[in-house]
């Protein structure tokens, strides 16, 4: 039953009707155009001949004598032979008054009321049953001279070759329609199989995504037509998913190996130690260096569980007019101590106002740290420079962060806020970094409709600089 | 028995750097692949602790710089990764066994006996020479029924003599496989060492079991 509901079963179904309902009414046409031309044919015959013999037989039929030899007369006269037509000629009282030898002993009827057209001048066509199986037609017309009918002629012609030719042609088609409309219906279903097919295919591809192979593709033979577009359109959809999906699998994986390396050195640290008995010292240094790698993990958690909730839309940002300059501020006193201890100059610069909607805790979190950021990987001697402008010309407020410190290389710089993208993966652990931190950065940014960038020179420093639409 | 560690973590190489000297390795580190590379050209080690993600030079890739040179020892891959791939990778491109980080120690070290031997072609369990029994395992050494205190160095010395029995072992040979990169080779530290190993061993006793080979080295023979 399902068979009958799919597409290549109605597109078939379709196809028959229509060329049905085109090839019946073509045959109807045919068939009646030319019987009604072959009937006009025998009628145009029988009344030429009928005409010739009116004109000329009022001498020689006229004067009454028999005419046996008729046939020989209208030969001799006429060169006709009426083979296969019948000729009869009446009186004006309607006795027969000669006929042709064809006749042999029968007679064609006439009936009173042709009698009487034919009496007032007028030619009557008739189809009667003689003899035989096929109907005769018959044309009588009156035989005048002057005005005054002296007689009759009728000549009929059988209607055998008529009948028999239409009665073949209504076989023909009989035959001819259902084949056509079967070879018609085989084609259709070969067409809408044929069509259909990478529909199939592209089932058959959905069905095994499904199942998890994000790496089938579906095969683009014809890339124009509409199918080519719906398979060039789902290739696009499939190859979005398994970038997202490799994304979210690269994600993880590397979420999992930033956790295994802290545990490694827990557990490996631990087993080591208690392997014999040691000096308190010892003790004491894989006690501390435990808690390091513990501190180190719950940051990992800590981040990435800020990240996840913001991927997951969790994470409600409040909206709140904030002055950044103040915040800056605020993070730039709390930064001195560790700027002091790195031996690392920060300066502070507001310029401004810079009155921004957006979450205060997480517009500081930005700030705190881009700066810190900075000051990781800046050396003694160097400077930060955090700074903070409104442009109300452009209706933004912008946060700077400047060091000078060792740079991004250029194919590092578009990568550094991807998650747990490091330029220095050594230098990054041991400053504590969970390699997040520039991630969660352009998620705040972004959050509040701004963006962050980064300009830097090797070995001579970088820039990060936050834009965010400026409170009217 | 000497054993490069090589991982960019300093903590890691550190605790693996201590738990094997106390399992009397002879350990050296190397914290990239570039290092990695130039250590085991300079230096003989009998087995390799290689991390994969390693800054310069990626494990795989000194991976294969070390089979291209044509050197043997064994490998024991240590890494984060632990999906099939990664593991078939890292054995393909010729290592000789995989543990995924983080790792039991006991495992570790179980897995390190097992490389070694396997270099060797031996039997697992005790080392014996005439009736000189070692456990690679428990690291006891006795002969004739009676346990003998040995020193780290003396037990790696006897124990790399045991496994190159009655074959001349060299100076160089027993310095490149028993003492770390900070061995210094103008003392005579190797012969002082065997002699204490020849006191310990030969004790009052029965035969002789350590030769001197003039000018050579020594050989440790089983039979008279």
């Amino acid at each position: 039953m399902i068979a009958f509901k799919t597409i290549k079963f109605k597109l078939t179904l379709w196809y028959v009707v229509i060329v049905g309902i085109i090839l019946s009414s073509f045959s109807f046409f045919l068939y009646f155009t030319l019987a009604d031309s072959l009937y006009k044919g025998v009628d145009n015959k029988i009344k030429t001949m009928a005409e010739i013999i009116a004109s000329s037989t009022n001498r020689p039929f006229g004067a009454g004598p028999s005419i046996a030899d008729l046939d020989r007369i209208m030969t001799e006269r006429f060169g006709i032979r009426p083979l296969g037509r019948f000729v009869q000629i009446l009186d004006e009282s309607g006795r027969v008054d000669g006929s042709s030898t064809n006749l042999r002993d029968a007679q064609i009827p006439i009936s009173v009321q042709t009698l009487k057209a034919a009496s007032k001048g007028q030619t009557t066509f008739e189809t009667v049953q003689v003899m035989g199986k096929y109907p005769l037609r018959v044309v009588t017309m009156p035989i005048m001279v002057d005005t005054r009918m002296v007689g009759i002629v009728q000549v009929g012609n059988s209607l055998e070759g008529v009948e028999e030719a239409l009665r073949q042609l209504l076989l023909i088609l009989l035959i001819a329609v259902p084949a056509a409309l079967l070879i018609t219906s085989a084609g259709g279903l070969f067409l809408a199989n044929k069509a259909l097919r990478p529909v199939d295919e592209i089932t058959q591809i959905a069905r095994r995504i499904g199942s998890g192979d994000l790496n089938q593709r579906i095969r683009i033979k014809r890339v124009n037509d509409e199918l080519g577009r719906l398979a060039a359109t789902f290739n696009e959809m499939i190859a979005k998913l398994e970038g997202s999906f490799r994304q979210v699998k690269r994600f993880t994986a590397d979420a999992s190996h930033e956790l295994k390396t802290p545990l490694t050195i827990l557990r490996g640290e631990v087993e080591v130690g208690l392997k014999k008995r040691r000096a308190l010292k010892e003790y004491q240094r894989i006690l501390n260096s435990n808690l390091e790698e513990i501190n180190r993990m719950s940051r990992i958690v800590e981040d990435l569980l800020i990240l996840s909730r913001a991927d997951m839309g969790e994470l409600t940002m409040e909206r709140e007019e904030t002055e950044l300059s103040a915040l800056a501020r605020e993070v730039w006193e709390d930064l001195q101590i560790l700027a002091r201890k790195k031996k690392v100059q920060l300066k502070f610069v507001g310029d401004g106002s810079t009155r921004v909607e957006g979450d205060p805790l997480f517009l500081r979190q930005l700030i705190l740290n881009l700066t810190e950021n900075g000051l990781k990987y800046t050396p003694p001697g160097g400077e930060v420079a955090l700074k903070v402008e409104g442009d109300r010309d452009q209706g933004v407020a912008r946060i700077l962060v400047s060091d000078t410190g060792v740079g991004i290389a250029p194919k590092d710089q578009k990568r550094v806020f991807d998650r747990f993208f490091r330029a220095d993966k050594a230098r990054s652990r041991e400053t504590g970094g969970t390699g997040l931190g520039l991630s969660i950065c352009q998620w705040i940014a972004q959050a509040h409709e701004g963006r962050i960038a980064v300009r830097s020179t090797v070995g001579k420093g970088s820039t990060f600089t936050v834009t965010l639409p400026l409170k009217n | 028995m000497r054993i490069l560690v090589v991982e960019d973590e300093k903590k890691v190489a550190s605790f693996l750097k201590k738990g094997l000297e106390e399992e009397y390795y002879a350990v050296d580190c190397a914290f990239d692949g570039e290092e990695a590379l130039f250590m085991v050209e300079a230096n003989e080690y009998d087995l390799v602790l290689l991390d994969i993600m390693l800054p310069k030079i990626d494990g795989l890739e000194v991976l294969k710089g070390v089979r291209d040179k044509g050197l043997t020892f064994p490998v024991l891959m240590l890494t984060a990764k632990d999906s099939v791939e990664d593991v078939v990778r890292g054995l393909d491109a010729g290592g000789d066994d995989y543990l995924t980080k983080p790792f039991a120690f006991a495992e570790l070290l179980a897995r390190v006996r097992a490389l070694l031997r396997r270099q060797e072609r031996e039997a697992a369990g005790e080392l014996r020479v005439a009736d000189l029994i070692l456990d690679p395992a428990t690291h006891t050494v006795s002969r004739e029924g009676q346990e003998i205190d040995l020193t780290a160095k003396e037990y790696a010395l006897l124990e790399y003599l045991m496994r190159h029995v009655n074959r001349v072992v060299t100076r160089t040979m027993i310095s490149e496989h028993v003492w770390d990169y900070h061995f210094d080779p103008m003392t005579n530290v190797i012969d002082v060492y065997v002699n204490h190993l020849r006191n310990k061993i030969e004790l009052d006793s029965s035969r002789r079991l350590i030769h001197t080979i003039r000018g050579v080295g020594y050989m440790l023979q089983d039979k008279g």
